[in-house]
């Protein structure tokens, strides 16, 4: 049916992550753990009061005594990406064409003698996109991907994959609370988001972390001033966000003015000047598209010394394909294979590749079965894949049984997100993963990174 | 409470609308507590009206159905222009609370008339009419659940955010969806066309729901959600976090919901309990809410008399996470500390150029004497922003900033730099409105 009014998601939009735990009594409330965890990073850091020439050697010394250190990006993929057209098991084609007579995808790109194909979308892009990347070696793909038990609430499972725990209680984010053990508490772009507002997967207990749309567009500037008295205001604006009064309200203003700040001081030297962009990309992205912009500006950051060791960016895509999945599910898989064929091309082109891992992930997967309105609802055991020079290449795990389903004919798990959170920690960020993912060690481990 | 001052009105004022100009600090201070408080919740004596001049941007009114980004200028005009704040924060409310994004232009701006003529009435009228809004049924897919394949998800919001937040199981939803199925939306060539009920499409069995058993229909469901236990201390909870940033009390929440059941679920009886909480105006002199940037632009426009003359509002809007019309999801924008970080600080701090570019707060050439004093430059700035109300620290920032401006020009010179003191009114303007103080209300 054509429409002219796009048909909106059962509880779905992007962002704003557990919002909806807010009034679900008596439950921590979003406000709450906003408090418990970027809250209070504000409270931690803002009190500590650095003065910023201090913060930015701190932060320079730091980036430049660990100019190898590894990086983890993360992509996701919002609404709940749908593993059976994704990752087409191409060796059951009549099962699967059985499971979704309104979705189905003819033809997918074979990927080598896996008995598994990728959507045709995951074909466009730079060098053969995600699918060229799989077969260069520098994807490996996993499958069945969730937890036990799964909610199939977006903002409960959402909530769980930011924070690296399946509770509805508040917390910081798996990759803050990883900052806050191993980050440096003077280097916000330590903790990077694309993006207005900070992604919950950053928030952090202690650690300053930022949230940026654009390097080019960081400075502090009155228009009409320069110079000196440029400078008189900027040190009459460090003395306005000297911390004052009680509560996340103020805390969170007074903090987030000496991030702004900090931010522009550490992007200035990278400003455009002369006609000469220091952080142009080095490879064309796709063009008009939100993800490519956010991963071309992260790849050029993480080119510099400026310490950036996680980030967290968001897919543009509209994956939650209750409806019209065959549209949607081809313009979110196109993007994201666009941009991610770029991103990687970019970093081996900076020289920077062997230094950053990617995942990309989405908080849930869909029900095998397709529904009458050529789309699918929300499911259990979804995609994500880890990219990079350095990712372990293949199919990593089980792809989940198309014939045996769970009791809620859901596919059954086969591997558990937080068993690759610890397996990233510890084989790629090279720290104990018990210190963010409670009971790491029961887990287990996969080889993820090489 | 003893006594009504001008930082009673102005708190009042921020939390009910979009702050206080001088002039009304003062007025409202003199006539009390209790005239206060009638004028901001049942509106003027003269009624709702929009004052001032009509927006007019790039030499043509407003298009709010055809010109991208007008409809969020729309809404900022009338809460610029509004003699009645309270009715435009509180369709704020609803828009957050039944948020519904990215539907066609008319959709949206017709469901904020609805959510405007409800703002402050009954809520099983509000939410009955939600239910049946177009916009809302399209986004959370109500339009085309039928008999035969019922959909769950607007039983599921309409429960779980809505109206309750807890106390209802998995089966009270699938029954719930059953109750609501029949609407059917009409398209013709492509457009949307209207939804109407289809009596075929309806489920008219037996539903049991909240363990009551019935042959349900929309308006029961309505009556059940309403009649649940749960629902008054949710709404009510809400409410007051929207206007007080420290949670109520267990008890305050029994005393609020019970107001809101004697009136009959009638909202403004509970938001002036609220607004007449003596935990509003703690801490007058330390003001702990975030302003929502919508909230702080309009009014930072409001009271420098700053119109919409041009379009940077909508685009600075949604660089500090808050795109009226598209709300990030259904449940909503983050509330509190979630509306601040490093970049929507910015985005605040980019807004005071555009407004002191666009509007009475503009530094007019040789419009200042450099000989005035430090002092004298600040409260020529205070007052081209409105008067706003400024800490001691704030104050002493600035006019230090100002005694310092000049030293690098010989004094023989000073009396002739007028730019210097025009580069000076921009900045002290420009961290008055933009300062970190001025995020809180």
């Amino acid at each position: 049916m054509p429409r002219s009014v796009q048909k909106g998601c059962d509880d779905f939009r992007q962002t704003s992550g557990a919002a909806r735990a807010r009034w679900l009594a008596p439950r921590l409330t979003r406000r709450q753990l906003v408090a418990t965890g970027l809250g209070a990073s504000f409270a931690i850091w803002a009190d500590r009061a650095l003065p910023f020439s201090r913060v930015l050697e701190a932060a320079e010394a730091e980036a430049a005594a660990a100019p190898r250190a590894p990086v983890l990006v993360t992509v996701f993929l919002p609404g709940g990406c749908d593993l059976l057209d994704t990752l087409v098991p191409v060796g059951q084609y009549g099962r699967y064409a059985d499971l979704r007579p309104g979705t189905k995808v003819a033809d997918p790109p074979l990927l080598g003698t896996t008995g598994l194909a990728v959507h045709p979308s995951l074909a466009e892009g730079l060098n053969g996109g995600v699918k060229g990347l799989f077969d260069a070696g520098k994807i490996g793909f996993l499958p069945g991907i969730d937890y036990a038990n799964p909610d199939l609430s977006h903002f409960h499972s959402r909530h769980f994959w930011e924070t690296g725990l399946v509770t509805e209680r508040a917390a910081p984010g798996w990759l803050g609370r990883w900052l806050d053990h191993h980050g440096s508490s003077a280097n916000p772009l330590q903790g990077l988001t694309l993006d207005s507002t900070l992604s919950p997967l950053l928030a952090t207990a202690s650690a300053p972390v930022a949230a940026l749309d654009s390097p080019d567009d960081v400075a502090l500037d009155v228009w009409g001033v320069g110079g000196l008295q440029q400078r008189q205001t900027m040190a009459a604006w460090d003395r306005l966000a000297t911390p004052r009064g009680r509560g996340e309200g103020p805390q969170a203003a007074y903090a987030s003015a000496r991030l702004a700040k900090q931010v522009a001081d550490r992007l200035a030297p990278y400003a455009t000047k002369d006609g000469v962009d220091p952080l142009a990309p080095t490879v064309a992205y796709p063009q008009d598209d939100d993800l490519g912009r956010r991963l071309s500006r992260l790849a050029a950051l993480i080119a510099q010394p400026l310490g950036v060791r996680v980030a967290a960016i968001s897919a543009s895509g509209q994956f939650d394909t209750h409806d019209d999945q065959p549209a949607d599910l081809a313009s979110g898989l196109s993007s994201v294979s666009q941009s991610l064929a770029a991103f990687q091309a970019d970093l081996e082109a900076r020289g920077v590749a062997d230094r950053v891992v990617t995942l990309v992930w989405s908080e849930f997967g869909r029900r095998p079965q397709g529904n009458e309105s050529h789309g699918s609802d929300h499911g259990a055991g979804g995609v994500a894949w880890v990219q990079g020079t350095r990712a372990a290449p293949g199919i990593l795990t089980d792809y989940p049984s198309l014939t045996s389903f769970d009791r809620d004919d859901n596919f059954k798990v086969t591997v558990d997100f937080r068993k690759v959170y610890a397996s990233l920690i510890e084989g790629w960020l090279g720290t104990d993963a018990g210190e963010v993912i409670p009971h790491a060690g029961t887990y287990g481990r996969l080889a993820l990174t090489r | 409470m003893a006594d009504w001052s001008e930082q009673h009105v102005r708190r009042l004022f921020w939390r009910a609308g979009f702050g206080a100009t001088a002039e009304e600090a003062g007025v409202w201070a003199q006539r009390g507590r209790r005239a206060t408080l009638d004028h901001v919740v049942d509106g003027p004596v003269e009624g709702r009206k929009l004052r001032g001049p009509a927006p007019r941007v790039d030499r043509r009114g407003l298009d709010p159905v055809n010109e991208w980004g007008d409809d969020v200028l729309w809404w900022l005009d009338q809460m610029l222009r509004t003699n009645y704040p309270l009715v435009e924060r509180m369709t704020l409310f609803w828009h957050d609370h039944f948020a519904t994004s990215d539907q066609d232009a008319p959709l949206m701006l017709r469901q904020n008339r609805m959510l405007r003529g409800h703002a402050l009435g009954s809520f099983p009228a509000l939410l009955r009419d939600v239910t049946h809004d177009p916009a809302m049924q399209l986004f959370l897919s109500l339009a085309d659940s039928s008999k035969g394949a019922p959909n769950e998800n607007y039983a599921r919001e309409l429960m779980e955010l809505f109206t309750l937040g807890s106390g209802y199981g998995e089966r009270d939803i699938r029954e719930t969806a059953r109750a609501l199925t029949g609407f059917r939306s009409n398209w013709k060539d492509g457009r949307f066309g209207g939804i109407a009920f289809d009596r075929e499409q309806h489920d008219g069995g037996v539903k049991r729901i909240f363990g009551r058993a019935g042959r349900f229909g929309v308006d029961d469901v309505i009556a059940l959600v309403c009649d649940h236990p749960r629902h008054a201390p949710f709404l009510v909870a809400k409410l007051w976090s929207y206007f007080i940033a420290e949670p109520p009390s267990r008890e305050t929440v029994r005393g609020l919901a019970a107001t809101y059941r004697r009136s009959g679920l009638s909202i403004k009886p509970v938001v002036r309990a609220i607004l007449e909480h003596p935990m509003l105006y703690r801490r007058l002199d330390a003001p702990d809410m975030v302003k929502w940037p919508v909230v702080y632009v309009a009014g930072a426009m409001r009271a420098s008399r700053t119109f919409v003359t041009a379009g940077y509002p909508t685009w600075l809007l949604a660089s500090m996470g808050q795109q009226l019309f598209h709300p990030p999801s259904v449940a909503g924008w983050d509330w509190g500390a979630a509306w601040l970080s490093s970049n929507s600080m910015k985005q605040r701090f980019t807004f005071g150029n555009h407004l002191i570019e666009n509007g009475p707060a503009k530094v007019e050439k040789g419009s200042v004497k450099v000989t005035i004093g430090a002092r004298g430059h600040y409260a020529l700035a205070h007052a081209a922003v409105g008067s706003p109300q400024v800490s001691t620290h704030t104050r002493e920032v600035l006019t230090h900033l100002a005694a310092g401006w000049f030293h690098d020009i010989p004094a023989s010179w000073r009396a002739k730099a007028g730019w210097r003191a025009e580069s000076l009114q921009r900045t002290l303007r420009h961290l008055l409105l933009t300062c970190p103080e001025s995020q809180l209300c």
